[in-house]
């Protein structure tokens, strides 16, 4: 609950300063929309230019001090055409980035353009980093201890009730009454002499305990849960979740192999080429990126006869050798979402193990799982005896076409 | 300096002490105790130190007895600090997972990729595939692609494995110290320069490599006085040079055995190695039992695969081949050569008759290396008009062309001191040619002996500069293994040490700055490729081309020898010398044993272990001596209690050099012969080849056989054999028929006597066939895949290339000698060979021998036996013994026929193993993969780092105490179905294959779903070959065999 309100309020915060900051840019004389802006900005300029530093074209953060907004809008919008018309600065400037040609945006309108310029233009007062807080998985059912805590209490006030209604008895009696504590007292003295109880209870607590000994023994190897520091902070909530990159994207793998890949160095340079500071992390995190490859964000080369130093991720889900486990039979050929095992990554700042990764975990899944044999013609000839073997409705599960046989998995 | 007294003294036996002397002699304690007498003195008096008290020892009494830190204070800090170390121990390791930085593009972890390349050692040559995971290769696959040698054999599927061998040389070496590529360079080029009118030699194996000989060719220009010697391991000299003379050009003929009707084999091991030409996929394609099977008439000595696999099969002595031959020639064209074989006439009149019948359909070949032998068989040939049809000479092959005139020669020039410079490639000369004393002393007088070499051999002992040498998975290259027929090799891997192929040394010593790849491109451009492809050529790995004339054995002193062959062949005079050579009372033939061949791949423990076809036999090397001999010579093999076997040793004197050897009785070897197998008794190829066997090239001298004296002792021998019963008595194990009877007779008849009769079970329900008399449910196989394999052992040959390929695929551990003489081998798929015996039940009974007496005589094979050979893995019973005693289930059935095994789940009760009728499961009885049992260091493939590069990552290796058997190789069954799936098709032929399947060139083996009326197992299953071993058990294999039939009546 803490974490949902902590959530709530970093969510009203953002949107109360992205309000704020709206009237700000306003108050700055550019007017335009700063969110749309800046997602205009992010899809359409960010490739060469960056706020604060020259990237292959020149830094835009004080842009629209330096030009009139007419100039920059027509620059914008065909900057070839400023050029063709002999505006001098427009050649100028060509000239000064050696003339590397800058693509025209005649799709984007004024309004657009304005937007743009309004979010290069916006300064925060103060670097708010909004934080937002990672969500953990929440249990959607009361745990074991809830249940016992409150069967106990309802124990306890049935005890007292049923003393109050001792008392009364006794009252009525007319016989000597007892407060709650000493009856208590009297209750255990008596029980504690019965050698029966006693067996009873010590079998009891004895099963009790053996109970959960065997529940520890049997998590010993389960690492739900698991989430070890890794050498980067990458954030699929950011990558997944917020961009919405494709899993598909980096894990290349997954679909065609048994082995979803961790994305090797030049998956990330795609992108992070161009894309030198995150909003999280600034530059730190990404640099450990160049640092790996070997890459000069400054002038934005690779550096000839770097030795490459491969990233070291800690493994989170790691299956024992014994269990073959292919990514692409449940992918590709089963269609399951990459979420049904590994959780709501595109929600997880850093990355958990979602699944037990249990063989009991398995074979749940197996025998309630539907085998879409209808739309692949592998399962053709199959599901005509499977439809005669079991009866045209009923859904056949991955039990049912061999699922849960040793060999499957183990070999 | 110490001076010692001795000092006299009497005994004082009451005062003991350390200085107390006996005699006349002063034991000292120690050196002390002669320079100090003080202190020993005092020591005599107080040995031990004095006692300190707790109190002294603690130092402060009062300021301990104040610490607030009692004792048991202390006891339970460290309890508790003792526990908290052992439980934050107990945290799980942290394992990494490391992506390449940049990944390669055609690397997708998890997917194997495949290459083609060639292998080529000098030896054995073939177009094959190279599996590679992750960037390592890890298996060998047949290239289907390939017109000539696309099936590898069983050493080329081992031969992954010598990469990953640790005691490969890794260094360049000068004068036994490891140097540098460029002190390497410079010795060799100032050596070459200087040489001056001293010659420069370089002595290769045969080359079949266009490019590399033109670049030999290239080295020879730059030196004054050049000379290229090609010499074989095991040399085809004589049979080239009669080639020559013949047909004027110095190749052997390339076959054809597809479209050979007759076969007639005068001590030719065709089948296994013989001229360098894989054939047993074309032979096989003519034995499938029917109206077109060949007919196969071998004549041989020793028993070889081969001689197995013939329709008649006739024991001759290696002197003899001649004289068949030369009646064979005068029966064929009704001449009257001398020396015709009088003791095999009859058989030789039929074989002549069929031959002439067969016409251009008729092929003979011939063993040994003689020339005039060759001629006599060429001249048949000719007679038969066979050129065209079952072979061609204009098509030669190119795999053998050694020289041995030359050599002798070079040996010569040695001696002489008139060699400056040696270059050794693809020959460890001083191994094959221990047989020549003067080789050694040759090389010593060479100044600068350059060796290109893979491991510090015998070779290597000898010669001065060692060129760390790639494996052939490492290296670019090409080859032209017949006219008109090339191969491109490729790396698979980069270099894994600091070595540099011949050709890249060559290339630097002549001055050329490209690289070989380079300068490979460019040459294929040039001549091989004439506008084709070269990513389709490398892709494909073969490319068939117009031929492309590359000169051979070039030297500076060269005068065209091609052209001075004499045309001319005196076949009297050849005949006349045949008749003049008569053997001695012993003669020994040299052979090669499938799983050695010359001993390239020494140091390979799969190799070395893989049981021989005919003697089940691994880890030796052996004189096979029949029966009869041996009996006559006193010599014995016997089965010791735990059924290993042994046997006598013998001295063996060939032309005074002599060799202790273990004598094993053969059955089908000639009286009067002995074999003995060359490749093995290497001292210095690495830990796994040590000490295995006798090097038997150490007897010979170019010829295949000698003359020879044995001398037989009592010493014991042990062996590795893994068969213990070599007969079938009289059960139906490898059902066997003749053509006629399977063309005209039923296979089941009403007497139950036919050739493939059905077995029924009298019941109270009628006769019922053994799947129909049942005690448990039947699974549902009717619904989905279900997989049955057939084996057709019409077509195996038993060279057991599956079992090598089984071996890498499935990650199979080596258990060495002694293991393997308790049967522990790990095998998953052996091939039985039986022996036919002498005693039948038919005769029995017409002798009225009946009861122990005569499954006794059954016992014994006959001398003259037929050989079955019969691959056997786990046969997936449907009603499978195993699964219903595993305590723990660990071996259950699945859906799709196949009998899973979850080693995780078995406790090695091996109740399954002493169940199964078929004896083919196998049990860990070590942890054969931790380098730490020494007893297991020769597994190499494990226990090492390196080694293990070669596993199978999609397969388990096992641990000691769990069960293993034949998985149908359900990992590659797990793959084909899933690409089908991606794909979106049903399960078609082709989709999966096994890898004994895969690696069987002979197409015996066929695999594939029983429940898809397309598949070709599904018809085979009908074929009335078709029978189930042990079908009478009940156990309702999934594997099922078909009918063995011989071309006779």
């Amino acid at each position: 609950m803490r974490k949902r309100l902590i959530d709530q309020i970093s969510r009203l915060s953002f949107t109360i300063i992205i309000a704020l900051t709206s009237l700000l840019a306003t108050a700055q004389g550019v007017e335009g929309d700063v969110e749309h802006g800046k997602s205009l900005y992010n899809a359409n300029c960010a490739a060469c230019h960056k706020l604060d530093k020259k990237l292959i074209g020149p830094a835009l953060g004080d842009i629209t001090e330096k030009r009139e907004t007419d100039w920059l809008i027509s620059w914008i919008r065909d900057n070839q055409a400023l050029r063709n018309s002999g505006d001098a600065d427009a050649i100028a400037v060509f000239e000064e980035y050696n003339g590397s040609l800058m693509t025209a945006f005649p799709q984007l309108s004024d309004q657009d353009i304005m937007d743009i310029l309004a979010y290069t233009a916006y300064v925060p007062e103060d670097k708010v980093v909004v934080a937002e807080t990672p969500e953990g998985p929440v249990a959607s059912e009361p745990s074991n201890t809830t249940t016992i805590i409150v069967l106990g209490a309802i124990l306890l006030f049935l005890v007292i009730i049923l003393a109050r209604v001792k008392n009364v008895l006794k009252q009525i009696k007319g016989l000597e009454t007892n407060t709650i504590i000493e009856e208590a007292n009297v209750v255990t003295r008596t029980a504690l002499k019965n050698p029966r109880i006693v067996t009873f209870i010590t079998i009891l607590v004895a099963i009790v305990l053996f109970q959960q000994i065997f529940v520890a023994l049997m998590a010993i190897g389960v690492t739900q849960d698991y989430q070890p520091a890794q050498p980067i902070a990458f954030s699929h909530k950011l990558h997944a979740g917020d961009n919405k990159i494709d899993c598909n994207y980096c894990h290349y793998g997954a679909r065609k192999s048994m082995v979803s890949n961790v994305p090797s160095a030049n998956v990330c340079m795609n992108c992070h080429m161009n894309i030198q500071e995150g909003p999280t992390t600034g530059t730190e995190e990404i640099a450990k990126i160049y640092d790996a490859i070997g890459f000069n964000p400054e002038i934005m080369e690779y550096i000839e006869g770097y030795e490459q130093k491969p990233i070291k991720w800690v493994r989170i889900h790691d299956l024992p050798d014994l269990s073959y486990f292919s990514h692409a039979q449940h992918v590709t050929a089963g269609g399951l979402a990459c979420q049904t095992c590994h959780g709501p990554v595109e929600e997880m700042e850093e990355v958990y193990q979602y699944s037990p990764l249990t063989m009991e975990w398995c074979v749940t899944c197996h025998r309630e799982t539907e085998v879409k044999v209808e739309s692949n013609e592998y399962y053709a000839e199959m599901h005509k005896s499977l439809k005669e073997k079991y009866g045209a409705d009923t859904k056949i599960t991955v039990e049912m076409i061999g699922g849960l046989e040793c060999g499957k998995c183990h070999y | 300096m110490v001076v010692w007294n001795v000092v006299n003294v009497t005994i004082n036996k009451e005062n003991l002490s350390p200085t107390i002397m006996v005699e006349n002699k002063k034991y000292w304690k120690g050196i002390e105790e002669l320079n100090d007498s003080e202190l020993v003195k005092s020591l005599q008096h107080n040995e031990f130190p004095t006692e300190v008290s707790t109190e002294e020892f603690l130092g402060n009494a009062d300021k301990l007895e104040e610490s607030s830190t009692t004792r048991r204070d202390f006891l339970k800090y460290m309890g508790f600090s003792t526990a908290a170390a052992t439980l934050a121990a107990c945290e799980s390791p942290i394992s990494e997972t490391i992506p390449y930085v940049i990944a390669p593009e055609e690397i997708i972890p998890g997917i194997a990729n495949y290459y083609a390349t060639s292998y080529y050692d000098g030896h054995d040559y073939a177009s094959i595939l190279v599996k590679t995971r992750e960037g390592r290769p890890i298996k060998i696959e047949n290239n289907k692609m390939a017109a000539i040698n696309g099936g590898a054999n069983t050493r080329i599927h081992g031969s992954v494995l010598n990469l990953y061998d640790a005691t490969r040389l890794q260094n360049p070496m000068i004068k036994g110290a490891k140097a540098s590529w460029a002190d390497v360079d410079a010795t060799v080029k100032k050596a070459v320069s200087s040489a001056g009118s001293k010659k420069v030699v370089v002595l290769t194996s045969t080359v079949i490599s266009p490019t590399a000989q033109k670049l030999i060719n290239e080295f020879g220009a730059t030196a004054q006085n050049f000379k290229h010697v090609s010499c074989d391991a095991f040399s085809y000299s004589g049979k080239l040079d009669a080639t020559a003379a013949a047909k004027g050009k110095r190749a052997l003929p390339t076959y054809d055995f597809k479209k050979a009707d007759v076969i007639v084999s005068v001590g030719a091991d065709f089948l296994g190695d013989w001229s360098g030409q894989r054939v047993n996929g074309d032979y096989s394609t003519r034995r499938v039992p029917g109206k077109d099977m060949s007919r196969h008439i071998q004549f041989e000595t020793i028993m070889t695969n081969t001689g197995a696999a013939a329709d008649k099969r006739y024991k001759l002595k290696p002197s003899e081949v001649g004289s068949v031959l030369v009646a064979l020639y005068n029966e064929i064209t009704g001449s009257s050569l001398a020396g015709a074989n009088k003791t095999l006439s009859s058989e030789i009149k039929v074989a002549a008759k069929e031959l002439k019948a067969a016409g251009k359909n008729g092929l003979v070949v011939s063993g040994g290396n003689d020339a005039d032998v060759e001629a006599i068989t060429i001249a048949i040939n000719d007679a038969l008009q066979n050129d065209g049809t079952t072979l061609s000479y204009a098509k030669s092959s190119n795999l053998r062309q050694g020289n041995d005139n030359d050599m002798n020669q070079l040996i010569a020039d040695m001696n002489a001191g008139s060699v400056g410079v040696l270059l050794i490639d693809n020959l460890n000369v001083a191994y094959t040619h221990s047989g020549n004393a003067k080789l050694a002393s040759g090389i010593a007088k060479v100044e600068t002996s350059v060796y290109f070499t893979e491991s510090l051999d015998e070779t290597a002992a000898m010669c001065n500069v060692l060129c760390a040498k790639n494996n052939y998975l490492e290296s670019w290259g090409d080859a032209m293994p017949a006219v008109g027929e090339f191969s491109i090799m490729q790396p698979t891997i980069s270099p894994l040490f600091n070595t540099r192929q011949m050709e890249e040394c060559l290339l630097n010593w002549t001055g050329n700055s490209k690289s070989y790849y380079t300068y490979l491109t460019d040459n294929w451009k040039s001549t091989i490729l004439q506008g084709g492809d070269w990513k389709k050529a490398l892709h494909d790995g073969v490319i068939s081309a117009a031929p492309i004339s590359v000169p051979q054995g070039v030297s500076t002193e060269d005068t065209g020898e091609e052209e001075n062959f004499a045309a001319v062949v005196d076949l009297s005079a050849s005949a006349n010398r045949i008749a003049k050579h008569k053997g001695g009372e012993f003669e020994l033939e040299f052979y090669q044993k499938t799983g050695m061949g010359v001993g390239n791949l020494a140091n390979n423990p799969w190799l070395l272990e893989f049981p021989d076809p005919i003697t089940r036999t691994g880890w030796d090397n052996y004189l096979t001596m029949s029966a009869s001999d041996a009996l006559a010579l006193g010599i014995e093999n016997w089965h010791v209690s735990n059924g290993a076997l042994n046997s006598h040793k013998a001295t063996i004197v060939v032309n005074g050099a002599s060799l202790e050897v273990p004598v094993f009785v053969q059955p089908g070897q000639a009286k009067g012969s002995v074999g003995l197998a060359v490749g093995y008794g290497r001292n210095s190829a690495g830990k796994a080849s040590t000490g295995v066997g006798v090097n038997a090239f150490s007897l010979m001298n170019g010829s295949h056989s000698a003359d020879v004296k044995i001398t037989p002792n009592t010493d014991v021998h042990e062996y590795a054999c893994i068969q213990l019963a070599h007969t079938m008595m009289g059960r139906k194990i490898v059902n066997e028929t003749v053509l006629g009877t399977f063309l005209n007779e039923p296979p089941s008849n009403e007497f139950g006597t036919g050739w493939n009769q059905k077995i029924e079970f009298e019941t109270h329900k009628g006769p019922l066939a053994s799947n129909e008399v049942n005690l448990w449910d039947d699974f549902d196989h009717q619904t989905g895949l279900m997989w049955n394999m057939s084996i057709d052992m019409n077509l195996c040959n038993g060279c057991g290339a599956c079992v090598i390929s089984c071996q890498s695929e499935n990650n199979v551990p080596v258990v060495g000698k002694e293991e393997m003489r308790k049967s522990r081998d790990m095998h998953w798929i052996r091939i039985d060979r039986y022996y036919s015996s002498d005693m039948t039940d038919e005769k029995a009974d017409e002798e009225g021998i009946s009861g122990i007496d005569k499954f006794a005589a059954m016992e014994h094979p006959s001398e003259s036996p037929d050989v079955f050979f019969q691959p056997v893995m786990c046969q997936h019973c449907n009603h499978a013994p195993c699964e219903t005693v595993c305590p723990v289930a660990a071996t259950t059935h699945s859906s799709e026929g196949l009998n899973h095994m979850a080693y995780n789940r078995c406790i090695g009760t091996r109740y399954c193993a002493n169940n199964c009728p078929y004896k083919v499961r196998r049990f860990n009885w070590f942890q054969y993969y931790d380098g730490t049992e020494k007893q297991f260091d020769v597994n190499y493939a494990m226990n090492e780092d390196l080694g293990r590069m070669v596993l199978n990552p999609d397969v388990t290796v096992r641990s000691r105490g769990v069960m293993e058997k034949c998985s149908m190789c359900i990992q590659r069954i797990q793959l084909g179905k899933l690409e089908a799936k991606k794909a979106g098709h049903p399960i078609k032929d082709g989709d999966v294959t096994t890898a004994c399947q895969s690696a069987c060139d002979s197409g015996a083996i066929t695999f594939g779903n029983i429940n898809d009326a397309k598949s070709a197992v599904f018809q085979l299953k009908k074929d009335k070959r078709m029978y189930h071993l042990l079908e009478e058990v009940g156990t309702q294999p999934s594997v099922f065999y078909q009918t063995k039939v011989r071309n006779r009546a």
